[in-house]
């Protein structure tokens, strides 16, 4: 019996279109994913964009409030700090190296921390275990205080901040990728190839890690947005990136001896590490809620 | 007992690994090793001998190690180099001050987060659950930083209503007893107690606030999750079609079971509140931990960071795997013989 069938060929859209058609349904998650994009366009083109060099100082023009208030003038836009280095340049100078910063050394603590992840996760015994103890003791340290220790150790500096972050962020990855490998590791599909022959690494590299990338770019965005605060925190506390490199925390800091005076020094890097924060989380959020209301229907 | 015994063992191998770190940051800190292990800069080559003997710094290493633990276990903890204070005493006063600040904070956390966290899961995909979630979401991702500077800006500077740094106003003389200062007022003799207690809260609000808005809003997350999970599950079903009335099967079969995998969350939320309550130390000048490690890493005062840097991680440590424990024994569906995690 001949079926009816409405279409010649049935569609059936891959595992991703389908997150991006889940994704795309939540309005707010498309808008943080649009801010995000001026972020990472502000972190990849910064000399293009910046209308003056970020270093640049100019006597002649000292604390300019910003262009939307009376006394402001629209050749800068967001205003002047205490040494006449134009406040918008800064910023897009800044969300270069917050961001950027943050994106690499979230990169370096997943690959680092899947690999040790994945390793604990298809060891097992008391090598494991002593493994465990060891990474879960360095999870309970907070971050400020690895950070505080390795600046002690290494010196202030944006990379010595950068492998301090590094570190608190790799335990995490590891803990995730490992419950996640020793889960699947139990599944009948991995005891398939097993039986076919597949070496570990084949077995990873063909059965565990496609079923793996979903859970890292979802740990991934919220290990960004850790990092982006820790980053920016540290900046602040003046541990990480030193003056005058404009790192939206140190900007954050040095407008704090004039705050009184012109709160924009201070308002303004503040409200832009909070969008960049709050554009991350909600890519990740949505990333979330799309990729669960896939598997579920 | 022996899910005790495991947390236990787990307790101890941890706190070893973490006195072994700060063992070695002895050597790996920049500068001379009995200056980073005692806080005493020796006078002479004669009383530097003493001090080294002392120490046994000339002996082999797990011997050092050995005499340190006895050491840390006696109460020598070292002394500062900047103030030459013994540094238990410092730690002593520090360390309540900022378990008071994150205290406070968590209470708000689960008083506000909790109700609002179970409102949102049960309204679930309406608009009210949107916007709380999206509030929320805003609260979460505030540098908390620039939250308390807004803070201090705005109700400080501006509107005058909250003090800007310190725990009370210098006024009050407060003999320190347990360090936590509502006690310590309460406490105290010859002084107008209800003066002082209001003065205190006064100081205690903006911090509390700052570092709260963030736990808040992430317990609010964290509950709001966990009680969808638990109402798409059949036996909310089966309680609904024995006829319970919906008060009845939020109290009786959705709270227990949404609130019991919200406490492990809680736990690795302690980190983030202990590095916030530091974080906003720093900029009320509270007198607490946080304040004091980052003054001791501006002066470089090596014996204080080590000894600090032991006292947190202890600190968060015994929490964290109290809770885990607490979880364990009160939630019948783990598995009791499951190897202590933290």
């Amino acid at each position: 019996m001949a079926q009816f069938s409405l279409y010649e060929e049935e569609y059936h859209p891959s595992p991703w279109q389908r997150t991006w058609r889940e994704f795309t349904s939540s309005h707010i998650a498309v808008l943080g994913l649009f801010v995000l994009a001026i972020f990472l366009v502000f972190a990849l083109f910064a000399p293009l964009i910046a209308p003056y060099d970020p270093l640049q100082q100019n006597i002649d023009s000292l604390l300019l409030p910003p262009s939307w208030e009376t006394n402001g003038s629209i050749s800068h836009l967001f205003g002047t700090d205490a040494l006449g280095r134009d406040v918008f340049s800064r910023i897009i100078y800044g969300c270069r190296v917050t961001f950027g910063s943050s994106i690499l050394l979230v990169m370096i603590a997943m690959g680092v921390g899947v690999t040790i992840g994945t390793v604990a996760g298809m060891m097992s015994g008391v090598r494991s275990s002593i493994m465990n103890h060891l990474l879960d003791a360095l999870m309970a340290i907070p971050t400020l205080l690895i950070a505080i220790i390795i600046v002690a150790i290494l010196g202030t500096g944006l990379v010595n901040s950068m492998w301090a972050i590094t570190l608190a962020l790799i335990p995490q990855f590891i803990h995730y990728t490992r419950s996640f490998v020793r889960s699947e590791m139990k599944k009948e599909y991995i005891l398939a190839s097993k039986l076919d022959g597949a070496s570990a690494w084949q077995l990873f590299r063909h059965s565990i890690l496609p079923n793996m990338i979903e859970m890292l770019v979802v740990q991934g965005s919220l290990a960004l947005s850790i990092a982006v605060i820790d980053v920016s925190a540290l900046g602040f506390l003046n541990l990480g990136a030193q003056p005058p490199l404009p790192e939206l925390g140190a900007i954050l800091a040095d407008g704090l001896d004039v705050a009184y005076l012109a709160p924009w020094n201070v308002g303004l890097p503040g409200l832009s590490i909070f969008l960049m924060v709050l554009a991350i989380n909600l890519v990740g959020d949505g990333l979330r809620s799309a990729l669960r209301k896939r598997v579920s229907h | 007992m022996r899910i005790l015994l495991r947390f236990s063992i787990l307790f101890i191998l941890t706190l070893l690994v973490l006195v072994v770190l700060s063992f070695a940051l002895i050597y790996l800190f920049p500068g001379d090793v009995l200056n980073n292990l005692t806080g005493i800069s020796a006078q002479s080559e004669a009383h530097r001998d003493m001090l080294v003997e002392k120490h046994r710094l000339d002996e082999a290493y797990f011997f050092q190690f050995t005499h340190y633990v006895s050491e840390l276990f006696s109460g020598n903890w070292g002394q500062s180099f900047v103030s030459g204070l013994p540094l238990k005493e410092e730690i002593g006063r520090a360390l309540p001050a900022t378990i008071e600040l994150a205290f406070y904070a968590m209470f708000i956390a689960v008083v506000i987060g909790i109700p609002v966290g179970c409102y949102a899961g049960l309204k679930s995909y309406t608009p009210v659950d949107y916007s709380i979630n999206s509030l929320s979401m805003v609260g979460y991702s505030f540098p908390v930083f620039w939250l308390a500077l807004l803070f201090i800006l705005m109700f400080s500077l501006e509107l005058n209503i909250a003090p800007l740094s310190g725990r009370i106003s210098l006024l009050f003389d407060i003999p320190h007893r347990t360090g936590f200062i509502l006690i310590d007022i309460l406490l105290a003799k010859d002084i107008d107690t209800s003066l002082a207690m209001r003065d205190a809260f006064r100081h205690l609000l903006l911090p509390t606030l700052a570092i709260s808005v963030i736990s808040t809003a992430s317990m609010i997350r964290m509950v709001r999750r966990s009680v969808i999970d638990v109402l798409n599950r059949p036996y909310i079903t089966a309680a609904r079609s024995r006829g319970l009335s919906r008060w009845q099967i939020f109290s009786r079969h959705i709270l227990r079971n949404a609130l019991l995998p919200v406490l492990p969350l809680m736990a690795i939320q302690i980190t983030t509140l202990i590095t916030n309550a530091m974080i906003v130390e720093t900029l009320f000048s509270w007198p607490g931990i946080g304040n004091w490690l980052i003054q001791a890493i501006y002066q470089r005062d090596f014996p204080a960071l080590r000894v600090g840097m032991l006292a947190v991680a202890s600190l968060v440590i015994t929490l964290t795997i109290t809770i885990d424990l607490f979880n364990r024994l009160i939630d019948p569906s783990r598995d009791k013989y499951e190897r202590g995690t933290i």
